[in-house]
């Protein structure tokens, strides 16, 4: 395969991406905890296993930031 | 602004936690591509992985967080979303999200999903937003 054959098909699979990513994320989006709504409580542990964190520990000390995402 | 900054400049009036979920482009699953999207991704987004299969249990995800951690440098604990990925499910939030909890439990803000809708800054000025309210309270 040569190589603009090879980028052809990485635009194409890109694209078939895209549309499919943005159509996963239309679906999902009215689900997403909306302002004024109570978060959902978690209890979840660290990288390390060793220590674990519950959100609603910290109802009535500190505002929450939580930040969500992957490696890739 | 980077979130680095953003816990540097409120970490001591927010609690900021890291949370790892499912892996958005595991090379074994949505993987773009190859030499075009690695370019790209190498370009704009430099300490993303362009590596990592899909964590098949509990420990490889620990793992891979781990790495992630390292790597990115927040600086924040990384806490890890269990194989069922019930948070991740709960909070809509692959591939990346912020969101703001006030101290009593409600949603303060919610930001769109990554990489377009992922605003460390937005984020910031949720948090300043907030801050100056409840010191008016």
């Amino acid at each position: 395969m040569s190589a603009i054959s090879k980028m052809v098909t990485e635009v194409k699979t890109i694209k078939e991406y895209w549309t499919k990513e943005v159509r996963r994320q239309k679906v999902l989006e009215p689900n997403v905890p909306k302002v004024g709504e109570m978060a959902v409580n978690f209890t979840l542990t660290d990288s390390s296993g060793e220590h674990t964190v519950t959100l609603s520990d910290f109802q009535g000390k500190k505002p929450v930031a939580l930040i969500f995402g992957s490696f890739t | 602004m980077s979130l680095t900054n953003l816990y540097k400049k409120y970490h001591e009036k927010v609690q900021f936690l890291v949370i790892y979920i499912r892996e958005a482009h595991p090379v074994d699953g949505w993987w773009l591509g190859f030499r075009l999207t690695r370019k790209l991704v190498d370009k704009y987004y430099p300490k993303a992985a362009t590596d990592v299969n899909d964590p098949k249990t509990i420990e490889e995800r620990r793992a891979v967080a781990g790495r992630c951690e390292t790597t990115l440098q927040y600086g924040i604990r990384t806490y890890v979303d269990e194989m069922d990925d019930h948070v991740n499910k709960a909070y809509s939030a692959q591939p990346t999200r912020l969101f703001l909890i006030g101290k009593g439990g409600r949603v303060v803000y919610y930001g769109g999903p990554g990489p377009y809708g992922f605003s460390p800054t937005k984020l910031g000025e949720a948090i300043d937003t907030y801050l100056e309210n409840e010191t008016n309270v």
